[in-house]
């Protein structure tokens, strides 16, 4: 049967093709605040400037029936919203376009089989947490989740606030599991966020999570400060993605498990 | 249908928004970014809000979609229709970081019913 959603690795100029070195992977796809969207297109912004060793390019894309007829364009190029970049030790997914809620489970198996080929040691989603009084809070808080025994030790290690109890929803939920069926260490990341309003502010408090794990040296000083800018490109994209929410079942992020002790 | 854009050639771009429906108001937020408190003015009736605020700065976006020419938005402009009515006197609002807040306390009210 063929498979509903493909990663498809571009055997570009430049492109490492197999030669990965246990990378580390992050991924941003559109959720809450698009937290993970932000933080990651700013990631792989810093990363394009580096040096030839650490320059992060255009390493691949992903493609489904499953995922709207739309392409992006940028500098005149054709592209897809649903891209992968990377170099031999950090790989980043991220996504233009909102994920239609019927393509999150083959999406999110395709990409957990990908990461295993590659030998990923570590796969980090980034989100948002949606709080209520987000616009009293000047710098939100990080919390995570782990998909393993490993993974929880390492959270605490680095003293990152686990959450305890409540449910998760969306692809970063589903990656979570379909990692650890695969044997593969993954870490949500979630700062606290606005639900329906793109936040640069949480964005920033992921990167700076997200060093503790993988030490990128990213100063989030420019993300804070284009904040704004960042709000205005990202209206479309966070429409889109508020539209899918109640389908993907956001809304139970909220309610409490009937087992919570 | 194509779903109507979220800006116009009138340099007024749509605002996101949210409408809270609580048990005696509606809290509706807006996300204005680029817009200082002084540039925001609200206006309800008993069943719409609308909201104008310039920018600080305009925003101008080149080779873009279907412009493809330049294009300068100055403003957002949105009106909303509330689900039921309200006393737009009593309404208050904040502004902070960006985000306005609008409280709409409704119009309707509370009957206590006798149990017999």
């Amino acid at each position: 049967m063929e498979e509903l959603v493909r990663v498809v690795e571009e055997e570009g100029e430049g492109n490492k093709g197999e030669g990965y070195k246990n990378p580390i992977v992050v991924a941003g796809l559109p959720d809450v605040g698009l937290v993970g969207t932000i933080a990651v297109s700013y990631i792989v912004e810093k990363l394009e400037m580096r040096t030839e060793k650490e320059k992060c390019r255009e390493i691949g894309y992903i493609e489904s029936d499953l995922f709207p007829p739309v392409m992006v364009i940028h500098e005149g190029r054709l592209k897809s919203p649903f891209r992968i970049y990377g170099n031999e030790s950090v790989v980043v997914v991220l996504s233009e376009a909102a994920v239609p809620p019927n393509a999150v489970y083959p999406l999110t198996r395709a990409l957990a089989d990908w990461f295993k080929r590659i030998g990923a040691r570590l796969v980090i989603p980034i989100t948002g947490l949606p709080v209520a009084k987000r616009i009293e809070i000047s710098k939100p808080e990080v919390f995570a989740v782990g998909n393993s025994e490993e993974a929880v030790r390492w959270l605490k290690e680095k003293q990152v606030e686990v959450l305890e109890e409540g449910f998760i929803a969306g692809s970063y939920a589903l990656m979570l599991r379909e990692c650890g069926k695969r044997r593969t260490n993954a870490i949500s990341l979630l700062a606290q966020c606005f639900p329906v309003y793109p936040d640069p502010g949480a964005a920033a408090s992921a990167i700076e999570s997200l060093e503790q794990f993988l030490n990128l040296g990213i100063d989030v000083g420019e993300l804070l400060e284009k904040g704004e800018e960042i709000k205005l490109k990202a209206r479309d994209l966070m429409r889109q993605t508020a539209l899918s929410a109640p389908e993907m079942q956001k809304g139970v992020e909220q309610d409490i498990p009937i087992m919570y002790r | 249908m194509i779903e109507k854009a979220t800006w116009g050639y009138d340099g007024n771009l749509e605002p996101l928004y949210e409408v809270e429906e609580r048990e005696e108001e509606f809290l509706v937020t807006f996300d204005l970014p680029r817009v200082r408190r002084e540039d925001v003015e609200v206006n309800t009736t008993k069943d719409t809000v609308e909201v104008v605020a310039r920018m600080s700065r305009a925003i101008c976006w080149e080779h873009w979609g279907s412009v493809q020419r330049k294009i300068t938005f100055q403003a957002f402009r949105k009106r909303i229709r509330l689900p039921e009515q309200v006393e737009p006197e009593k309404a208050s609002a904040i502004f902070k970081n960006g985000i306005l807040q609008i409280n709409l306390p409704k119009a309707r009210r509370k009957v206590v019913v006798p149990i017999t």
